[in-house]
């Protein structure tokens, strides 16, 4: 269970023109919940304060005022605690690239406090799942991007995590992989777990999401079910829905 | 703790994985110090030899001839040639002659008349061997001189005692191995601050900035590992490898200078000459002194190692980081050089400047001037800036804008 409560998080910034301090707001006010068992997506364009959002719910960053709650524990007071019980995969991140995906899956179930052997059998597996089971010892520096967000996959996911954040999963992937990655997205949904996505793809938010927040300017317009804010903004796509919201912020 | 570890573990590891760098940082300096000491030395030495088996080129303008038997009596040290055509010093300088030697037209009268007369040189200072023919020159002058004297004074019935009233004996006091102990001492210090940092920044800089420019920072930060555990794993790490290449280069260099022995010792010198520096070698080995450099070693290297995590996380990637880091090794040398300059050890106020103290502390404890109270104070003294810079770094570091920065 995730539940965000009226969170404000701003960042100070250096004004080139006047050299001076500035204050930037990337997150204002925002609440919403996903329960376990559900795959919410978190819509918005660039800038608009998605990544910060689901930085501050995986404990990487803590919002300046409100509260956010992960299984229980706030974000503030639990960070480790938090962070254990998440896998959080985004699309800035990367892996190592002197070691084999069999050494980087043991350094981080150790890191995870996992038996290093039941890490490895773990990412090993979804390793397999991605077709890439022959790479276990192949160092990475020679993997290709999509290679590598696959291994990036496995790392997030082999401790076993009760929430799953994942900031544009498919970034890089081929189609068949791509859809493997959605597939166990929806079986881990349908384990328990909950799921946070956040993505520009927005025919597979329509597939795979059972809620959607749209972002804009780091405040929450909608939350609701991908069909329900079709109807409610009387579109046909999402992509409709993100347009008007667009103009309706310039107008 | 365990998360310090296991960060310090992967780092350690990851650093393993690059066979160039582990090459670089531990065995080149092995090998490098140890040859170039020797090529060095080789190469002094074969200059040296070349320029002793041969005879000066003086060109001897003497119209009176009252140097030439000096010069010529010694036929092993001087070559007398004939004045080349054209410019002689030009010839000087295009080391076609080593030495000019223009005596006074009047000498030989002048010498009959037991008066004073002038003998001219012209030398390259520049070059070994017109150095050598000048110092040559001047040791047969001098015994000419006083057989000069002494005849004078027999003419005129006087004690040949009257030309020297008094004697001067040279003893030194100090043996040798203390003066190589005492020049060792000064290099050992400015070499260990250097390779520390050195040493340390190179990875320091990898390990934080090239973190995050390389996106795997982030991998780390997700974990349930504490902040604070992956920034103490990655200052240990900085630190050990800091600490490791100095020791590689230390040993190199002790190496190096245990060939250098050798090379005097196959010379044709006697072996007893190269005592001394055996010896002060022996002290520089001792494990007392070696343990007690190592409690000031360590609390420098924490140092450094604080300092350079601190910038290379603030940097947003490598380049900016090096870039930095750089200014602080111009720090570093100068204060090494400064340290290492002779008598800077007895400036009163040196016990109470930060690092320049442990600079003094090891080389008086390699010299042999041990003083308790100023390495008590450079120790503490260390120690409480290691502390704080550890702890400037950790709080510093902890801040989202320092993490995120990028």
């Amino acid at each position: 269970m995730i539940e965000l409560r009226n969170v404000h998080k701003a960042f100070t910034v250096k004004d080139k023109k006047n050299r001076k301090p500035k204050r930037i707001e990337a997150v204002r006010g925002i609440s919403f919940s996903v329960k376990p068992g559900e795959i919410y997506g978190l819509l918005g364009p660039n800038g608009a304060g998605k990544s910060t959002t689901l930085r501050m719910i995986a404990s990487l960053m803590l919002p300046d005022q409100g509260s956010i709650q992960v299984c229980g524990m706030d974000t503030k007071a639990e960070p480790e605690g938090v962070r254990g019980k998440l896998a959080f995969l985004s699309t800035d991140m990367s892996v190592y690239d002197r070691f084999t995906p069999r050494e980087i899956l043991r350094l981080f179930g150790e890191f995870q406090g996992v038996e290093p052997l039941t890490a490895e059998r773990r990412g090993l597996h979804l390793m397999d799942r991605f077709g890439m089971g022959d790479f276990a010892d192949v160092k990475v520096d020679g993997f290709s991007s999509g290679q590598k967000q696959k291994l990036s996959i496995a790392r997030a996911l082999l401790h076993d995590p009760k929430v799953v954040i994942f900031d544009e999963p498919t970034t890089g992937l081929d189609v068949l992989t791509a859809k493997t990655v959605l597939d166990l997205l929806r079986i881990m949904r349908d384990e328990g777990r909950t799921v946070i996505v956040s993505t520009h793809v927005m025919p597979m938010v329509e597939k795979i999401c059972d809620r959607v927040g749209i972002i804009f300017d780091g405040q929450l317009h909608g939350d609701a079910p991908p069909r329900e804010l079709l109807q409610r903004f009387n579109v046909g796509t999402l992509d409709e829905v993100f347009f008007q919201l667009a103009n309706g912020k310039e107008a | 703790m365990r998360g310090t570890w296991l960060i310090f573990r992967k780092e350690m590891l990851e650093f393993s994985k690059d066979r160039k760098t582990v090459f670089f940082t531990f065995i080149l300096p092995l090998i490098l110090y140890p040859t170039i000491f020797t090529m060095m030395t080789k190469l002094a030495k074969g200059d040296s030899d070349k320029q002793k088996g041969r005879p000066s080129r003086v060109v001897l303008i003497d119209p009176t001839s009252a140097i030439r038997p000096l010069l010529q009596k010694g036929t092993k040290e001087f070559e007398l040639v004939e004045a080349p055509e054209g410019d002689l010093k030009k010839a000087l300088l295009d080391q076609k002659l080593d030495l000019i030697l223009d005596v006074d037209p009047e000498a030989a009268a002048k010498l009959a008349r037991q008066e004073t007369f002038t003998l001219t040189t012209q030398v390259d200072e520049s070059e070994r061997a017109s150095e050598l023919a000048l110092k040559r020159l001047k040791k047969a002058l001098e015994s000419q001189n006083q057989a000069w004297v002494k005849a004078r004074l027999e003419s005129a019935h006087a004690s040949s005692m009257l030309a020297e009233p008094a004697k001067l004996v040279e003893q030194n006091a100090s043996d040798k191995a203390r003066e190589m102990g005492k020049i060792m001492g000064a290099w050992l210090p400015y070499l260990l601050i250097i390779v520390m940092y050195a040493g340390a920044m190179q990875h320091g800089a990898y390990v934080t900035a090239g973190e995050k420019e390389r996106g795997t920072l982030l991998s780390l930060l997700s974990t349930r590992l504490s902040r604070k555990s992956i920034i103490y794993g990655k200052l240990l790490m900085v630190f050990t490898v800091g600490l490791g290449s100095a020791v590689a280069s230390l040993a190199g260099w002790f190496l190096g200078f245990a060939s250098l022995s050798k090379e005097i010792a196959s010379s044709t010198q006697a072996a007893a000459s190269t005592a001394p520096q055996v010896s002060a070698m022996a002290n520089l080995a001792n494990p007392a002194n070696l343990l007690l450099a190592l409690f000031l070693v360590i609390p420098m290297g924490l140092l450094f190692s604080a300092i350079i995590v601190l910038l290379g996380t603030q940097a947003r990637n490598t380049r900016e980081a090096t870039m930095s880091m750089t200014p602080g090794i111009f720090i570093v040398m100068m204060l090494g050089m400064f340290s290492s300059a002779p008598g800077v050890e007895k400036m009163a106020a040196l016990p109470w400047v930060p690092i320049l103290n442990v600079s003094l502390s090891i080389r008086k404890l390699f010299g042999e001037q041990f003083v308790a109270w100023e390495y008590t104070l450079a120790l503490g003294m260390t120690i409480v800036l290691a502390a704080a810079a550890v702890a400037l770094a950790t709080k510093l570091l902890d801040r989202e804008e320092a993490l995120f920065k990028v």
